[in-house]
């Protein structure tokens, strides 16, 4: 339905209704084409006062759809309005009303109104990140910084997880001040980009370089750069922080891996307590490897080609300067098929130490096992993401662990037999106290999540 | 009442009958009046007619006019709510707002809802609520509906008032039962074992209990119906459990007469171990044929979650062998996971008993998780979804030449 231009009269709506095919739900269409089509609040206005006369009442569902354009357009008094009369008619409101309430009246100068909204949805339920967004951005649009991180750290103490855009906030209404304690506060969102993960877009990051620069007296200086493989940086010449774990996180990680992906909730869902002891006892007397290989994933690259012929390249082309190889695979890579010739196989387990486990068992979570018990050095081919196993994972931090361990110890063979080496270097936020090298990623949408920006903002201080 | 409201306006408009409208008829069209404050804004809206000027903000007034009154009516309630009561307010105003929230909801209930985790959590519940308090209003009317029409026939039928002879004695129903138990319990001493693993209460939620508790019904009366029943046992199963207690709510006084075997007893305890045969969807092995001479394990999980390998980890374990369908074989399959529930798995397995049919057994499988059945020999018709997914994928020049020689007319091929 297209939404009337003017005001109409009571009759006028009534034709209007009578002429739509369910004249039950004509209102709410009506309000939501013209919230679409962005109409005068007039308009709106002359259906609920025909409404309000034919029925006595205005559904609350009305309401909130009504709500829904005054806060489209900015109309503050209007939103007063409606919360008045919502606060007269029900003792609670919803969450989306208060959500749109909160909206609209925050960017607005009854901005201290939204806040007071906010203590009344504590009262019944956590609020939305948006509720707290919209307070946030009002607090700080107004210099009220102090009030805006009370909020912030409320909550995440909530577990609300702040949007990019809140944290942006922050450092665009900070600009140009000096105050020690505010500058702690901004230092502890980037350590809050660290410890998730979070990589910041381009406008982020171009207001992360503004409030540097801006600080008065700080003498810093952005730039934006490529690291180089090394992982140095070409700006300013500092080393990155390795990929290497330090040792308790490693030992923390390979135990958990041994006991939620391994062994999880039964042993016998992904291999069997036997095989496993048996795969235990063959690691223990050829440590250390230096390299593991995921036969089976490794064997398919290639479609054309026989699947013993793929894995025989591979090993071929890592089997150079002495590295010691160990290639996983399943016990029916060992009948002589059309694709496992046993000549090859043969000539391959001269070069590399082979396990083959049960047809029915899981490689994968031998490849972790034998790779972390093998050491820091050792490293894994195969081109699975491994995400599976991530999820087995009980809490963030280690999934975080095991993706930092992943991006450094995993290399990746493309159908070209080109490898993509793992990372040498850790790609978060980091710090050295005059010096900040933050990741960006270069547009605006979500990258996938096993890719790493390859694009940074080196910060220092001169 | 809209369209009563619609004709007294139209009363009132027409201003013949404005005395009677306001004081000797109102009473008489408004029977179930909703509105405390109609009579009020009808008074405005004849107030401001004849000028026919439109006031924009009219609706405010009639909506804070009646606040007053409900005021009056409010003000002895306590203003701190306990928890419950608040869910309860929210709920209302979640309902008013237009979500799938049900219309009435037990103590219970609002109790399993403010316990949810989550708030996505407690949109399911509601959503899930909703929808079951919809299904059974429908059901209602329908019974109504039919109600109502047995009546009249029942009418119409006493009026002709015709005797008819039979000479049966009308008692189907309770016949039949007879004639079934009588089959079951010939099953409990001669017919081949079908055994349910209730040892997977720890795997599942509450919900998917009571889904398995519900198919496991289903499957009984199934297997009861049946011209040559199995013997059923509950094997792993344990007093007061979470099962339990869903079997005697759908059973009833009735749990305690089924001719079924029920023990807290393992299947390798009751059974040699080399006749046991764990069937699950995991398994490597594929079933061929149906043995008579086997005892068939079910595992009684409702597996919501995908967890692959649960049930295939009991079979290891304990060294059995395994087996599952030859879906792959004899389907086409297009989509859904290929565990099966337990009714059809049931009707599966005594088709196969009766007729070693697959293909009449396969039927059971919900038409929706496969295209066909497979006439072809199976290797042909890879090679033909194999040349559909190259053309799909748009790679694979050489194919599509290749296709496009084979069939050089048919199929006109979109180049690139």
């Amino acid at each position: 339905v297209q939404p009337p231009e003017k005001p109409l009269l009571a009759e006028e709506w009534n034709k209007l209704r009578e002429d739509f095919q369910s004249p039950e739900i004509f209102e709410e269409v009506m309000l939501n084409s013209m919230i679409r089509c962005n109409s005068p609040i007039d308009v709106a206005k002359s259906l609920l006062t025909h409404l309000a006369k034919r029925n006595g009442d205005v559904a609350y569902n009305v309401l909130v759809k009504y709500l829904t354009l005054c806060v489209q357009q900015g109309q503050v008094s209007e939103i007063r309005d409606v919360y008045d009369i919502m606060k007269f008619r029900f003792k609670i409101l919803e969450s989306g009303a208060y959500n749109l309430l909160i909206k609209g009246l925050s960017n607005s100068d009854q901005w201290r109104m939204a806040l007071t909204l906010l203590e009344e949805v504590k009262k019944i339920m956590i609020p939305s990140r948006t509720c707290y967004e919209s307070c946030i951005k009002a607090a700080s649009r107004h210099q009220e910084m102090k009030l805006a991180f009370e909020l912030y750290d409320e909550m995440v103490a909530k577990d609300v997880v702040p949007t990019l855009n809140v944290l942006q906030s922050f450092f665009d209404f900070s600009r140009g001040m000096k105050d020690a304690e505010l500058q702690n506060e901004l230092f502890g969102i980037l350590l809050y980009l660290r410890e998730n993960q979070i990589y910041p877009h381009k406008t982020f990051m171009r207001s992360i370089k503004l409030w540097f620069e801006s600080i008065p007296g700080g003498n810093w200086r952005g730039h934006l750069t490529n690291i180089k493989d090394s992982g140095q940086c070409p700006v300013c010449n500092h080393q990155l922080e390795d990929s290497n774990l330090t040792e308790e996180e490693y030992s923390n990680l390979s135990e958990r891996i041994i006991r939620d992906v391994i062994h999880g909730t039964d042993t016998f869902r992904k291999t069997s307590p036997q095989e496993f002891e048996a795969f235990q006892t063959f690691v223990e007397n050829r440590l250390p490897f230096d390299i593991v290989i995921d036969g089976l994933n490794v064997s398919h690259i290639k479609t054309r080609r026989m699947q013993c012929e793929n894995l025989f390249d591979a090993v071929n082309c890592l089997a150079k300067e002495n590295a010691r190889l160990l290639v996983l695979g399943r016990k029916h890579m060992l009948m002589n098929s059309s694709n496992w010739k046993r000549e090859i196989m043969k000539e391959m387990q001269n070069k590399a130490d082979f396990f083959f486990a049960e047809n029915i068992s899981e490689d994968d979570a031998f490849l972790l096992y034998a790779t972390l018990r093998s050491g820091k050095h050792c490293k894994f081919v195969t081109r699975d993401f491994l995400r599976d196993h991530k999820a087995c994972l009980p809490d963030n931090l280690t999934r975080h662990l095991f993706r930092k361990w992943q991006r450094g110890h995993q290399i990746v063979f493309s159908s070209v037999f080109s490898q993509q080496p793992a990372f040498r270097y850790d790609c978060v936020v980091q710090t050295t106290g005059d010096t900040w090298h933050i990741p960006y990623k270069d547009v605006f949408e979500e990258k996938y999540s096993y890719q790493v920006p390859r694009k940074w903002l080196c910060i220092q201080q001169k | 009442m809209q369209s009563a409201n619609m004709l007294l306006r139209k009363i009132v408009r027409c201003s013949v009958l404005p005395f009677a409208a306001q004081h000797g008829m109102k009473k008489d069209l408004f029977p179930l009046s909703r509105t405390l404050s109609l009579s009020l804004c009808l008074k405005q809206e004849k107030s401001c007619e004849p000028s026919e000027k439109l006031d924009l903000d009219e609706w405010k007034k009639v909506m804070k006019s009646g606040l007053q009154e409900e005021v009056s009516e409010t003000v002895s309630e306590p203003k701190e709510l306990s928890s419950l009561a608040a869910a309860r307010e929210t709920l209302e105003m979640w309902r008013l707002a237009g979500r799938a929230v049900p219309e009435n909801i037990s103590e219970e209930q609002l109790k399993t809802f403010t316990e949810c985790p989550s708030k996505s959590a407690k949109k399911k519940y509601l959503k899930y609520l909703h929808l079951k308090e919809l299904q059974k209003k429908n059901d209602k009317r329908k019974m109504d509906e039919k109600r109502k029409r047995r009546l009249e026939a029942q009418d119409q039928a006493s009026k002709t008032d015709e005797t008819k002879k039979n000479s049966f004695v009308c008692m189907w129903s309770s016949t039949m039962d007879k004639a079934y138990n009588w089959r079951a319990a010939q099953s409990m001493i001669f017919g081949q074992p079908l055994v349910f693993d209730m040892s997977y209460e720890k795997e599942m939620s509450v919900r998917e209990v009571a889904n398995t508790v519900r198919q496991i019904v289903l499957s009984e009366s199934c297997n009861r119906r049946s011209v040559d029943p199995f013997h059923i046992h509950f094997c792993n199963f344990k007093d007061d459990s979470l099962y339990h207690r869903e079997f005697i709510k759908q059973y009833r006084e009735a749990w305690g007469k089924l001719l079924i075997t029920v023990t807290d007893q393992c299947y390798t305890e009751i059974f040699p171990k080399d006749k046991l045969i764990y069937l699950t969807a995991d398994s490597p092995k594929v079933m061929k044929t149906f043995d008579h001479d086997k005892i068939y394990i079910v595992g009684s999980m409702v597996d919501r979650s995908i967890k692959t390998g649960v049930s295939l980890a009991r079979a290891k374990r304990l060294g059995l062998e395994s087996a599952a369908l030859p879906l792959e074989k004899y389907l086409l399959w297009s989509t859904g996971a290929k565990n099966l529930t337990l009714d059809q798995m049931m009707h599966i397995l005594l088709t196969l008993k009766d007729t070693a049919d697959w293909k009449k057994a396969l039927e059971f499988v919900p038409k929706r998780k496969y295209c066909g059945f497979v006439n072809k020999p199976v290797k042909e018709l890879k090679k033909t979804l194999d040349l559909i997914n190259t053309l799909k994928l748009g790679k694979g020049r050489e194919v599509q030449k290749q296709f496009a020689k084979s069939y050089p007319k048919k199929h006109k091929l979109k180049q690139k």
